[in-house]
């Protein structure tokens, strides 16, 4: 053996030996799925995994979760690496990005070979996950905003009943303002506020969306509007600056009045606000009944060497039986009929709070707003957020922010 | 060939084991830094993104960085506040370091006292000083209001003027330690008679300062100020926790600019641009404090 | 006159003492109270003190597991950190060519932000087939140039004169500097232990990129996974918090007796 081949056979042995399980066992019939913060599932995939392995034997799969933040770091590194996860649990539009580059697989002929497996879904839900008339992902579980209100500070101020309009939020929360207690709050990220413009009749991009739209004196009077109320302490600051346990936070310690945020928030609300029970929370939709959706679906990596048994498994964990029992654990609503049917079943007794939460979120599904399947949807929120909270907290008038936004979006559409 | 060890120069031998000794972290180093270093400076001149090939661009993503892209310049200015506040945190670790240097009783207390904030994690310490600086229900606005010193809570963190300060604040009580044991071990290099011959000769304590302290010094507040810089400018987990960068781009630094650059909007091609023109731009500033701090890394040459 | 003087010097420390560990005790306070912070007025003392957060952490994450990954990675990177340090703060205290640009790679290399070194690091790592092993985790952090300086520093320091005489005395150079120079440098060693465990216990991106099974996690991923179970339960982080700081302030507590020690050897020096 020449030395060259000796330094070989050496590398070669040492990284088999230093090599992670994981990569040994890639020419198996191995499935690796990652999800996306919902680590406490942990014995429920357990058991929906040993179902689905019993049903396909000689099949090992792989599970990693990560937190929202950083999932996306991981999922990019191990695409670099050519590593990536075959089934990955995608939230938002960072979907639209992937599916445009090629990233993750298009599922159309999937659904096409099984056309009753769409049936199970909430068309609605289903279609949010179209981009270039392609079906990208699986709906794992879905929420959308809505408002929950604080009826003990309602009774203070002497409301009645929830705002029926804008101008009734604004109103509203005027009345409620007073020392610590404000009385609006909303959460920001993926474009989550985007109700509140949208109800006013303001549309981010022109329908073609090549162009941006939002920057009209209409526009301008809303945005200044909610400056003006924000200034007032009329809406809570943490509504443009918090991310998701600040507005949460500030609206279960009791001193805020309306919190717009999605349904997965009840949960965390309930937890830590003592004042909360069936008579003292309300929950309803948003004026104008708009909503974004902050949705979980499948994809599956286009890297992936086992295309057709993931997807076999994404069915199963969608499947009638394991998203009903998902759905039961999780107290979420899943886009699978039948499943969500049980789930509003079932809480309706024990927790009509939750029951009147959950409702909302099938309600009115065809006005869902703000996710729009753009393949820069990212650099676009960048470009247009930082410079709507500058006119939201009073550092620039909002004509100004607005036409700022409206360049620097167009500098990224123009990118594109 | 028959040279053996013995026949070769001393000064050769020198060499040899002065490389081997620095053989093993520069390996490291190549690995870690300057590699991936090489990667960014390649990838900036490309377009490039995990699902695409790379193409040449040339100085397409400079150009772009310096004339279109205005949150490139906030950041910089930011990160130039955050490099300018460094000096701050330093002087105050000067004056905890010498007194708790001098013969009082409890220094050692003092002294782990105020270590003990820089192993936390800093992840955990934001979300500490996030609440502390919370508007509405923070300690500090409660203290302030419960002693009458504001009528109006300060927002400190949701506000544009208060946003940078309130994080730098927060870095330089995590720092403050770290710059305090750095100057401490530098003290402790101080040989005692050099004092005690400046007491015979009359100095006052003001002058031993100046006279001995700070020049003896040197090297170690070298040290503080470049790490001090370098930790302030990369503390990521601290802004990206605390503020995330806002309100508005009011608390945007170049790291953290870099990270939402590459892992949110999946742009490692104009990210790689600005991580050049960062460690340029850091580089340029450790070079200008070597040379204040007399080179050789603040280091009195004494052989 | 001296005695006179020490009460200010006791006020500013005590002043500042304080400011220090404020935060601190609201993490405590909230650890065994639950409080939820966003309440307002806070409380100052807590109410309903129970240790059962504790025990909500310990169950709900395999925190053994992750604390002997933590200590494995840490003891892996501390060791690495005092000996190639060592060597290479020695090595630049002596004089050769190419020195002033290897002071310049070295105090360089700090200056290129983790962030962006995120993918070819992983890379890198891959290719040296390290990835999700312990020494994967560690080996980025092997030897930093902070640390190089601290040795430096103090190797700097040591009086020429005690090393001529140690050379007249006919010690070879490798006695020199175990004899000599290490022991002196003991406050550097244990900057070096404090310094190097501080930063790989608290890592977080590079363990959360590079390892993939369970068995490899660490504290700090411990810390994103508890948070996703129970983002409600503010009494239960902050308990984990605790839980998490309270190995890295043990150690700088033991290591402060080293570090004592190199002071009062500094002080007597001469």
């Amino acid at each position: 053996m020449d030395r060259r081949r000796v330094l070989k056979t050496g590398i070669a042995a040492a990284t088999t030996l230093f090599a992670p399980a994981y990569l040994h066992a890639q020419s198996n019939k191995k499935l690796s799925i990652l999800t996306w913060n919902i680590a406490d599932q942990e014995a429920l995939f357990k058991e929906e995994f040993a179902d689905f392995k019993a049903a396909n034997p000689g099949v090992e799969i792989e599970w990693l979760d990560k937190k929202g933040p950083d999932l996306p770091a991981f999922y990019q590194t191990q695409l670099v690496a050519g590593t990536a996860p075959d089934i990955v649990d995608l939230q938002g539009a960072l979907w639209v990005e992937w599916a445009a580059n090629g990233a993750i697989l298009d599922l159309t002929p999937y659904f096409q070979a099984d056309p009753e497996f769409a049936k199970l879904f909430n068309a609605d839900y289903l279609s949010s996950w179209v981009y270039d008339k392609k079906n990208y992902l699986v709906p794992f579980y879905v929420s959308k905003t809505l408002l929950f209100y604080n009826k003990l500070m309602f009774n203070v101020a002497g409301l009645s009943a929830p705002p029926a309009n804008f101008d009734d939020i604004l109103k509203f929360s005027q009345a409620m303002a007073k020392d610590e207690k404000t009385g609006f709050i909303t959460l920001n990220f993926d474009w989550l506020y985007w109700p509140l413009l949208k109800m006013n009749g303001i549309e981010l991009l022109t329908p073609e969306m090549k162009k941006p739209a939002f920057n009209t004196p209409e526009a301008a009077a809303v945005v200044d509007r909610l400056a003006k109320a924000t200034e007032a302490g009329a809406i809570n600051k943490i509504a443009w600056t918090g991310r998701w346990v600040e507005p949460n936070g500030a609206f279960s310690s009791g001193t805020v009045g309306m919190m717009h945020a999605h349904s997965a928030a009840y949960f965390f609300v309930k937890g830590q606000g003592r004042w909360i029970n069936r008579d003292s929370l309300g929950a309803v939709e948003m004026p104008g009944d708009w909503s974004t959706p902050t949705n979980h679906g499948f994809a599956i990596s286009k890297s992936s060497k086992n295309p057709e048994l993931a997807f076999a498994l994404i069915k199963h964990m969608t499947s009638n039986k394991w998203a009903t029992k998902f759905a039961g654990i999780r107290r979420v609503l899943t886009a699978n009929i039948a499943a969500d049917k049980a789930l509003l079943a079932a809480v309706q007794e024990e927790d009509p709070l939750a029951h009147a939460v959950l409702q909302t979120q099938l309600a009115h599904t065809d006005k869902m707003t703000g996710n729009w399947p753009l393949p820069n949807d990212a650099q676009i929120k960048d470009a247009f957020w930082p410079e709507l909270q500058n006119a939201l907290l009073g550092r620039k008038d909002a004509k100004t922010a607005l036409a700022d936004a409206e360049r620097a979006v167009a500098r990224v559409l123009r990118r594109s | 060939m028959r040279v053996s060890g013995l026949a070769l120069r001393k000064s050769t031998r020198r060499a040899i084991l002065i490389w081997a000794f620095l053989a093993p972290s520069l390996l490291i180093f190549l690995l870690y830094r300057i590699l991936p270093l090489a990667w960014n400076v390649v990838l900036s001149f490309q377009a490039w993104s995990p699902m695409k090939p790379a193409v040449f661009i040339g100085l397409d993503n400079y150009q772009e960085m310096l004339f279109d892209d205005d949150v490139f310049w906030q950041a910089l200015w930011n990160t130039f506040g955050i490099i300018a506040s460094a000096p701050i945190g330093i002087a105050i670790a000067l004056g905890l370091a010498l007194l708790v240097d001098s013969n009082i009783r409890g220094r050692d207390v003092y002294r782990t006292i105020i270590f003990l904030s820089y192993p936390l994690m800093t992840v955990a310490v934001a979300i500490i000083w996030r609440w502390m600086f919370d508007e509405r229900v923070g300690l500090i606005n409660y203290v302030a209001r419960a002693a009458h010193l504001v009528d109006k809570p300060i927002p400190f963190l949701n506000s544009f003027t208060w946003a940078l300060p309130s994080v730098i604040a927060a870095n330089i009580w995590q720092m403050l330690g770290f710059y305090m044991v750095i100057i401490l071990s530098g003290l402790q290099t101080i040989p005692g008679n050099l004092y005690e011959a400046a007491g015979i000769d009359g100095a006052n304590a003001f002058h031993r300062f100046i006279r001995i302290t700070v020049p003896l010094l040197r090297p170690s507040l070298f040290l503080c100020f470049v790490i001090g810089m370098l930790n302030s400018v990369t503390s990521f987990d601290l802004v990206y926790v605390m503020t995330g960068g806002g309100p508005g781009r009011a608390t945007e630094i170049l790291v953290t600019y870099i990270y939402k650059l590459g892992f949110n909007q999946t742009r490692f091609d104009y990210a790689a641009a600005v991580t050049v023109t960062f460690f340029i731009l850091l580089l340029g500033i450790t070079f200008l404090a070597n040379r204040l701090s007399g080179g050789n890394a603040g280091a009195v040459e004494r052989d | 006159m001296r005695q006179r003087r020490t009460w200010p010097v006791h006020a500013a420390l005590t002043a500042v003492s304080a400011v220090m560990l404020l935060p601190f005790y609201w993490v405590l306070k909230t650890s065994i109270s639950g409080e939820n912070i966003f309440a307002y007025p806070p409380s100052i003392v807590p109410h309903g003190a129970n240790p059962f957060y504790y025990i909500d952490v310990w169950y709900a994450i395999p925190f053994a597991r992750y604390f002997a990954n933590s200590v494995v990675v840490s003891a892996i990177t501390i060791a690495a950190n005092v000996v190639l340090n060592a060597m290479a703060g020695y090595a630049l205290t002596q004089r050769f060519r190419g020195k002033k640009l290897v002071l310049l790679l070295f105090l360089s290399c700090m200056m290129i932000p983790f962030q962006a070194t995120i993918i070819p690091a992983y890379l890198i790592t891959g290719r040296l087939g390290l990835l999700d092993s312990y020494l994967g985790l560690s080996l980025p952090l092997f030897s930093t140039s902070i640390c190089i300086f601290v040795y430096k520093a103090s190797f700097d320091a040591v009086p020429r004169s005690l090393i001529d005489a140690a050379r007249v005395d006919g010690l070879s150079q490798w006695t020199i500097i175990w004899r000599v120079m290490i022991p002196l440098a003991r406050s550097a060693t244990a900057t070096n232990v404090i310094l190097s465990f501080i930063w790989s216990w608290n890592n977080f991106m590079w363990p959360l990129i590079v390892t993939r099974s369970p068995d490899m996690q660490t504290l700090p991923l411990g810390l994103a996974r508890f948070l996703s179970y129970q983002e409600d339960s503010t009494g239960a982080l902050y308990a984990f918090c605790i839980m998490v700081l309270a190995p890295g302030l043990l150690l700088f507590l033991m290591a402060q007796k080293e570090f004592v020690q190199g002071l009062a050897a500094g002080a007597t020096k001469g």
